[in-house]
């Protein structure tokens, strides 16, 4: 009766697969995530190689870049290689980044999980814990933690975490609203699954690919936290990071501007690599709002 | 506009600020130490005279119900406590810096609102235009600069490259004797590049969430029906999209607040900017507790205010939302 | 005498990820002043389309006017400037939407907005065009319009914001009034109240109607003639009785069949199996002829041209060929 095709052939791919077919096309997000890679592999590699401490006095204070071939840019107020401190600050930068940003995640989802899945009086309750903890502004909160519990790798990471969760919470809890009231969770509320499963089984799969997201740019908000951290003077000491650097040539930036431009670029470097990645993701996951 | 929604918002910030209050007094008693030592401040030499003295004052003896009634009620009268560092109450001492914070913070806010959504509306004229690429270029570059760095990247190019704008403080010292207006132009010349520091994270964000925001109000049934009317192209783009396309930035811009505080902390230690963010720079490094403590309830209560005013702003500029409880 | 409306040999495209498909394919129809067209046919076969290309609001880009021409008055509207369509638009020829509920501005009050539409093309101070707006919301069976003026959309029913926007159409009595789909949304009881409504407007008024629909029974109680069309192309054109009692085209004895016959104790639903092909798919063909019973070679090969085979004008190879 036809001999036209009604449909088109279409081969079935797995969302993650499709996902990545997608990302791998989106030239910005490669872009960033080569570049993050790099930025990883040259501060595990480079803290690897160099040997010394970045606390360590090396030359005369205040070096200008280019000049000395040992030390390309330059040394800080106290003659303090520069390169150095870049290579040996971006482990812990990126570190507390990502375990800030894995703290947050956990805090977040479980929160919204719950709030979202239970609603009643358990959303009621969770929600105005999560009104108060946006009313206070973030980085002042982790600042008061960081002081009262001693700045240190892990406090630091903690203190980013307990600022930052509110964000994650309404977004799981929205996706959770969403996909709660939709036909395959009804089904397995059907067969008999427990409340349990269905939250970490059969709805949290489903609302991955925001969280996915989320966490990403959640990565990069807490490398920023960080940086304005260690430079309000309330880092690690004993750590070298690429804030700790800002933060101490602050006040010689009129002498000398390197000391703090490098570690400063570091940074923007890093959260830019994060972001342009989280944005393809972004982008991988949601097609229809790639016009956007 | 109805009034029991006013007063059920304001007993409910009432509410949360009682909640930052008890917040304070719990990390004072949660902190390793003793917290008359504590109170007094790491830096601060006290004596054994002081500390018996903040034992009494804060009832450091009593049953912990007790003390937290104590300390409620201290502050419910307006006693955030004594600053044992600057050696005056420290509501005094931020009710001196609380002026240039709020000056710093609207400014910023009301620069990177007016600038953020020419850019996005601009931007959505043209989805797939020049404009468009550079707003998203341009808010993934602004959100990922970390605000002091920028801020201490304009102090290098504007101190000594381009001196037209003061890099540092509020006020010039030899204008102590000027007039009002001379004061107030001085002031202004001052705020202009902590302002815009602050402003250019948010900037970038406004500009990204407007485009998007109008994209898809512009796509919307009742944009083809001023177009049927005869609407011209302005009148579309201005009253009728971007009434409806302001209200999810308006909801942006009430959640950001706590934000921009947070922002305005590093930016007036960057410049510094006489303001609370630097009061609790100062306070931090010497472990000032009761300064710190007012410092991030007097915060939270700018975030709240700001929370209430979005609300009411939200309903005047949504009908739907008006005469609903 | 010349039609008021007079659409010829009309091409829209659209450019699409399929790349660009054509929408209106060689579309010609006409309008009589005070008459009532109507257009019938399934969703996606170009109805809405031809539509706004009248209003010159196909959205550019992705849609195009390829070739063709449309004359409003004698005057040609494809090579029209902007300023010029934005003139007629609302004063000339005026439009209803398919969807009331989210037609209006939710912003702005509805005296607000049909006193604009007054303000745009008419010179009215915003005090007299606002009293107008409430003559018009009166006009249009809106009780105490007064009050209502000041409501904004959300206060009002489906109905009622459909009467907002027939009397946003009107008010500035235009001699061409477009209305697609105008009760699809709405309640089957508040259907014929429009209905209704837009026959005692097109009396008061003296507008010719255009009244899109995929409702053969809206036809035979409001049209005076009819153009049926299938996937981008007019298929069957004449007066809505011959349309309706010789139905030529098999497409058209389909809609008709799906008329469910409740009177005379024929109580079963037909339908017309299988859907409308999508766009990028259209071949050289028949669109029609997947669906069809009475298709051979020649339809799945070679596009039938709209001609008259004795009765009325239809596009179909069966019928030219006398196999029907």
């Amino acid at each position: 009766m036809t001999n036209q095709p009604m449909t088109e052939t279409y081969i079935a791919q797995s969302p993650s697969r499709e996902a990545w077919r997608m990302f791998r096309r989106n030239l910005p997000a490669v872009f960033g995530l080569g570049l993050l890679i790099a930025i990883i592999v040259i501060t595990l590699y480079g803290a690897f190689l160099y040997q010394g401490d970045p606390f360590d006095i090396v030359w005369a204070p205040h070096e200008p870049p280019g000049v000395t071939p040992e030390f390309p840019l330059g040394t800080d107020y106290l003659g303090r290689d520069i390169v150095a401190g870049l290579l040996m600050g971006g482990g812990p930068t990126l570190a507390v980044g990502a375990v800030a940003a894995l703290i947050t995640m956990v805090i977040g989802i479980s929160l919204g999980a719950l709030s979202g899945y239970y609603g009643g009086w358990v959303d009621n309750l969770l929600m105005r814990i999560t009104e108060f903890f946006q009313v206070l502004p973030a980085l002042l909160f982790a600042m008061v933690l960081v002081t009262l519990f001693s700045p240190s790798l892990w406090t630091i990471a903690i203190a980013i975490g307990v600022v930052s969760w509110p964000q994650t919470a309404r977004l799981t809890r929205a996706e959770f609203l969403k996909i709660k009231e939709l036909e395959y969770v009804t089904a397995a509320r059907a067969i008999g699954a427990r409340n349990r499963r269905i939250i970490w089984k059969v709805i949290l799969p489903n609302a991955a690919p925001p969280l996915i997201v989320s966490a990403t740019l959640t990565i990069g908000v807490a490398i920023l936290f960080e940086a304005g951290l260690s430079f309000l003077g309330l880092g690690d000491p004993n750590v070298m990071s690429w804030g700790l650097m800002i933060g101490a040539n602050r006040d010689y930036i009129l002498d000398a501007w390197w000391p703090v431009t490098f570690p400063g670029l570091a940074i923007f470097l890093t959260v830019f690599a994060v972001s342009l990645v989280g944005d393809g993701l972004n982008d991988a996951f949601n097609p229809k709002l790639r016009e956007r | 506009m109805t009034f029991s929604f006013l007063l059920r918002r304001i007993g409910y910030g009432l509410l949360l600020m009682l909640g930052v209050v008890i917040l304070n007094f719990l990390l004072i008693r949660l902190a390793p130490g003793d917290p008359a030592i504590v109170i007094a401040g790491e830096m601060g030499g006290a004596t054994e005279e002081m500390l018996a003295q903040i034992r009494e004052d804060y009832g450091l003896n009593q049953p912990l119900l007790t003390q937290l009634w104590i300390y409620v009620s201290s502050i419910a009268q307006g006693d955030l406590g004594e600053s044992f560092f600057f050696n005056q109450p420290v509501a005094k001492l931020i009710s001196m810096r609380i002026g240039p914070t709020i000056l710093l913070v609207i400014s910023a806010q009301a620069l990177s609102i007016l600038i953020g959504v020419c850019l996005g509306v601009l931007a959505a004229r043209k989805p797939n235009g020049i404009m468009s690429g550079f707003v998203s270029v341009f808010a993934t570059i602004g959100y990922a600069v970390p605000v002091f760095w920028t801020g201490i990247m304009l102090i290098i190019v504007f101190a000594s490259a381009l001196p037209i704008f003061p890099v540092e403080g509020m006020q010039s010292v030899r204008l102590r004797d000027a007039g009002p207006v001379v004061k107030t132009l001085d002031v202004l010349h001052h705020l202009v590049l902590p302002a815009f520091t602050l402003a250019i994270i948010y900037l970038a964000q406004y500009a990204r969430l407007s485009r998007a925001s109008m994209l898809d109000v512009l796509g919307s049934d009742y944009i083809r029906t001023a177009r049927a009317k005869g609407a011209s192209e302005r009148s579309v783009l201005f009253r009728h999209a971007l009434r409806n396309a302001a209200l999810p930035i308006l909801t942006v811009a009430g959640l950001q607040f706590g934000n921009l505080i947070s922002g305005a902390l590093l930016v007036e230690t960057v410049f510094n900017w006489p303001g609370m963010g630097r009061l609790a720079f100062d306070s931090i490094l010497r472990r000032d507790y009761p300064t710190i403590m007012g410092v991030l309830f007097f915060a939270s209560a700018m975030v709240v205010i700001a929370n209430i005013l979005t609300d009411i702003s939200y309903r005047w500029a949504d009908p739907r939302l008006r005469g609903r409880t | 005498m010349t039609a008021l409306l007079d659409i010829s040999d009309l091409h829209v495209t659209f450019n699409t990820r399929h790349g660009r498909v054509t929408a209106l394919d060689s579309v010609s129809l006409h309008v009589n002043a005070g008459e009532t067209l109507g257009v019938v046919g399934e969703s996606g076969c170009g109805k809405s389309i031809t539509a706004l290309s009248v209003m010159g609001l196909i959205p550019a880009p992705p849609g195009k006017i390829a070739g063709g021409s449309i004359k409003l008055n004698g005057e040609e509207l494809t090579t029209a400037s902007p300023a010029r369509l934005r003139a007629l638009r609302g004063a000339e020829a005026a439009m209803i939407f398919q969807e009331p509920m989210t037609s209006l501005n939710p912003v702005f009050t509805v005296g607000e907005q049909i006193a604009e539409a007054i303000m745009l093309h008419q010179k009215a101070s915003h005090d007299q065009a606002f009293k107008q707006a409430i003559a018009l919301l009166d006009r249009v069976g809106i009780p105490s319009p007064d009050t209502r003026a000041r409501d904004y959309p959300h206060q009002l029913s489906g109905g009622m914001r459909q009467r907002v926007m027939i009397a946003m159409a009107v008010s500035c009595r235009p001699k061409l009034l477009i209305a697609d789909e105008p009760t699809t949304a709405l309640d089957v009881t508040v259907q014929a109240q429009i209905f209704d409504l837009l026959n005692e407007i097109q009396r008061d008024f003296g507008a010719a109607i255009i009244l899109i629909t995929h409702d053969m029974g809206a036809i035979a109680e409001m049209a005076d003639r009819v153009a049926v069309m299938y996937a981008g192309r007019v298929i069957e054109s004449a007066r809505a009785d011959d349309v309706l009692d010789h139905p030529q085209h098999p497409y058209a004895h389909g809609l008709i069949d799906c008329i469910p016959n409740v009177g005379k104790g024929d109580t079963s639903l037909k339908e017309i199996p299988g859907v409308v092909p999508p766009l990028h798919l259209l071949g050289d063909g028949c669109a029609f002829a997947a669906r069809c019973a009475h298709a051979d070679a020649r339809c799945t090969r070679e596009k039938p041209v709209l001609t008259d085979h004795g009765h009325h004008p239809v596009a179909c190879h069966a019928i030219e060929e006398a196999r029907l």
